[in-house]
């Protein structure tokens, strides 16, 4: 039986003190190690696709493999949840971005309350578009035939608890609800529903607008300027169109984060390997042709930004009750 | 007709010709293993994809969907565990006929299908793909939902005579799908939500999974049972003799020409997928069979050759099926079809109705390598054939254990690197398994339960976004003539249901008094 005890201790409290001690601090990422970069959607995505751009960049500037990671579900809870469950080590790094925010105030994840920022990326602005054999050939009629018969026309979003969801939402509420907001299962669904006709409005990416330019005629982009994807430049901004109270979240933001407790020096050294996969002549050139708008932050920087951000869609959720009571 | 030189000079170099080989390789393998499905295989391989040529890497990973579509049909025959959803139908007909020492007669079965199917949808992709697409995207929230409907109704099918436990267990599995988040208003649906929220149970029970469990573990722990009391004999495996004549499946041939036509056009309709197509062929199976069979043909569910070339006939054409919106307008079918777009729009491809105005020739190459996938897809079956019932002559004690194993290394895989979502899955599967067991033994249908599962999610989304579209106005399924006619469909459906079931009672009747 003694025999036994010492065993157990030596098996368990000797590996213990060795992991204690940890290896000695020499540079990391230590080259043989993988650095996952976890996606919280599907592969194949919008999302998805920006950071397999920025981590084959990112590939270029370590030793360290880097590779994606998808982990779709619940919005993007069960993957920021995954994240939540690994060590803090810096080898794992969540794609955040207002995803996390919503999802976090839907009380899906502790999503950012137990993220800290590496660094932040861009945002893509979201267009607001009608099929192109319907009447409106801008948003003030849409909105004035909106006005004549409340919740008669019908506004598609990818989800309720995406971003997409977050700006349909506080766009009726700026407007006094006139909208029938419908919540739809992810981008694809609300595209095909919407090129067959079933949902008046939808909101996309530039990109999904721009492959189905024969379809979709856009009536303005929320943001303040204009895209940079030669298709898109004549779509109006909200403030060309007229509407530049329209204070809403205006698109999908997105940002690179680890789990907090990360030692700071690996935080500062993954914000380095990721900045100069952000700067690269490559990545900039991609984001132009994607219509992606740099909103570069750091560390700190990135955290703040996300307090923006929350107190941004804060009343939005609160309003159309979409909050985690 | 030079696009079509120029689209088959893509991809008919040796190169290609290799990879697409070891794609439909991989694919079978994978497929062949519970709980890996396609769209796993080809998220697998989409980094490889990514660096070969365009055609090159699309060619590879369609003859990995290919390859998984098949594979999973091996399984479900030879041990009765469906290796993906896909193949949860071929499982009622191919397992008994392996019981019966006809398995590689069922393996041929399946293979003679799947070419079948994915030869036909092809055919049906190249020809009439825009069209087809235009069609289903007139399927919105209202006929969706009308669709799920009739897929309910083969709940009575598959119960075979237990109409009311199968009815309960369609309840149950609806009600497995209404869990997790609400996808109106975000309210979370769980049971003791202040510990559950935040797991992965927030997200629902996943498909694989609860599949695993239902049909593999809950299979393998019913056989543990029969292997103590003794009655399970192994089957006998020969392949003399046992080459069914190509005039069989000649006969077959308007069961096959339906089975196509549900496959493609359901694949087709966005987030539709395989495994309700193979249920509703399965089913036409089923109504058809009587007709044309001779007297001395079994029964469907008894081991007929029917029941597993239909379902994988309809899993096959699904494959060409969901490719049609996914080409010409840039919407996937389903999950796997998403990575492929994904892998397209990698390389800068970007798919819809200008992909047959600018590339042309990768349209051509496309459709060839999916030919080839499905040449190569029966040379190595026809190969396999002779080596895949082998794993019938491992001793059973072996086999079980390595079925459970295998079973909980799927449904662990389903979720990759997530830990713990994967960790869960796997107690998902380990719990459905057990009440599996337990049903099995008390003599109620699995599948029903599938079904909800699979339909629940479907209907209840669509109806309340119709209802929600319609502003509260019930009659949105009626003005829809599509909606209209699959109520119509699954109210016809039912009715026979309920008339072949009074035969059967007094066929029995009369039994009982002779």
């Amino acid at each position: 039986m003694r025999k036994v005890f010492v065993v157990l201790i030596i098996m368990f409290v000797v590996p213990a003190m060795v992991y204690a001690a940890g290896p000695p601090e020499t540079e990391w990422p230590d080259p043989d190690e993988t650095i996952t970069v976890v996606v919280p959607f599907g592969a194949g995505g919008g999302t998805d696709l920006i950071f397999r751009e920025l981590v084959e960049e990112m590939n270029n500037h370590t030793e360290a493999e880097i590779i994606v990671d998808n982990i779709g579900g619940a919005g993007s809870a069960t993957g920021t949840n995954e994240v939540l469950s690994l060590p803090a080590d810096g080898y794992t790094v969540l794609a955040s971005g207002a995803h996390t925010v919503t999802a976090t105030l839907q009380g899906l994840t502790e999503g950012y309350r137990e993220l800290e920022g590496i660094i932040g990326l861009n945002w893509d602005p979201f267009i607001v578009a009608v099929h192109r054999d319907s009447p409106w050939e801008s948003f003030d009629e849409l909105l004035a035939d909106a006005a004549d018969d409340p919740e008669a026309l019908s506004f598609g979003n990818a989800g309720m608890g995406g971003a997409t969801g977050v700006l349909t939402v506080g766009m009726n509420l700026h407007f006094d609800g006139v909208f029938n907001v419908t919540p739809f299962d992810g981008g694809a669904d609300l595209i095909a529903n919407f090129l067959g006709q079933h949902v008046d409005i939808g909101v996309f990416s530039q990109t999904e607008v721009a492959e189905h330019m024969n379809d979709m005629r856009p009536l303005m982009i929320v943001h303040p300027e204009r895209s940079t994807i030669p298709e898109l430049s004549d779509v109006p901004t909200y403030e060309d169109a007229g509407y530049s109270d329209l204070d809403v979240p205006f698109g999908s933001y997105r940002s690179l984060s680890v789990r907090a407790g990360t030692p700071a020096d690996r935080k500062e050294a993954l914000a380095d390997i990721a900045t100069q996969a952000f700067e690269s002549e490559r990545f900039q050139d991609y984001m132009r042709r994607q219509g992606l708008l740099p909103e570069y932050s750091r560390l700190g920087e990135l955290d703040e930004y996300f307090q923006e951000l929350e107190d941004l869609f804060y009343p939005i959720l609160e309003a159309a009750d979409l909050l985690d009571d | 007709m030079i696009d079509v030189l120029s689209g088959v000079a893509l991809i008919t170099d040796p190169g290609t010709i290799i990879w697409i080989m070891f794609g439909v390789c991989f694919g079978i393998i994978l497929g062949a293993i519970p709980g890996l499905t396609a769209t796993m295989g080809i998220a697998l391989m989409l980094p490889v994809a990514i660096q070969l040529t365009t055609a090159t890497g699309m060619a590879m990973l369609l003859a990995v969907y290919s390859g998984a579509i098949i594979g999973a049909s091996i399984p479900a025959i030879l041990l009765g565990i469906p290796g993906n959803p896909n193949a949860i139908a071929t499982v009622y007909d191919g397992y008994p006929l392996t019981q019966q020492g006809r398995g590689a007669e069922a393996l041929i079965a399946a293979t003679v299908g799947s070419f079948v199917g994915g030869i036909g949808s092809l055919l049906l992709l190249g020809l009439f793909a825009p069209l087809i697409a235009r069609f289903t995207l007139r399927f919105g929230p209202a006929e969706r939902a009308a669709l799920a409907l009739v897929g309910l109704t083969i709940i009575a099918s598959v119960s075979e005579r237990r109409v009311a436990k199968g009815l309960l267990m369609g309840a149950f599995g609806l009600s497995l799908a209404f869990l997790g988040p609400d996808r109106i208003t975000q309210t979370m649906r769980l049971p003791f939500p202040s510990i559950t929220t935040g797991t992965p149970l927030a997200n629902g029970i996943q498909l694989v999974p609860a599949l695993i469990g239902l049909f593999g573990i809950s299979q393998a722990l019913y056989d543990i049972d029969r292997v103590r009391s003794g009655r399970l004999t192994p089957p006998q495996v020969s392949l003399r003799g046992s080459i069914p004549k190509p005039r069989i499946f000649l006969k077959m041939w308007r069961l096959m020409v339906e089975s196509l036509g549900i496959g493609t056009f359901i694949g087709a309709i966005p987030g539709a997928g395989a495994s309700i197509a193979v249920f509703l062929s399965y089913q036409r199976a089923q109504r058809t069979a009587p007709a044309n069979a001779a007297s001395d043909a079994p029964e469907l569910g008894s081991g007929a050759l029917e029941g597993v070339v239909a379902p994988e006939v309809a899993n096959n054409a699904c494959k060409g099926g969901s490719l049609i919106p996914a080409l010409s307008l840039g919407i996937p079918g389903d999950a796997a079809t998403a990575v492929l777009l994904g892998a397209l729009l990698i390389k800068g491809v970007v798919p819809g109705p200008q992909l047959f105005v600018d590339e042309l020739p990768l349209v051509y190459a496309i459709l060839f390598a999916l030919l080839l996938a499905n040449i190569f897809m029966v040379v190595f079956q026809v190969v396999g054939i002779r080596f895949f019932p082998k794993v019938l002559s491992i001793p059973i004690y072996i086999l079980l254990p390595l079925i459970l194993v295998f079973s909980l290394l799927g449904s662990y895989a389903v979720e990759g690197r997530a830990i713990m979502a994967a960790s869960f899955n796997m107690g998902v599967a380990l719990i459905l398994g057990v009440v599996g067991y337990f049903l099995k033994k008390h003599d109620y249908p699995i599948a029903p339960i599938v079904l909800g599962l699979i339909l629940g999610d479907m209907l209840e989304q669509n109806f309340r976004r119709a209802m929600r579209l319609a502003r509260g106005d019930y009659t949105v399924f009626l003005r829809s003539p599509i909606a209209l006619a699959f109520i119509l469909l699954a109210i016809a459906s039912i009715a026979y249901s309920v008339r072949r079931a009074r035969r059967a009672k007094a066929a029995a009747g009369e039994d009982d008094e002779e």
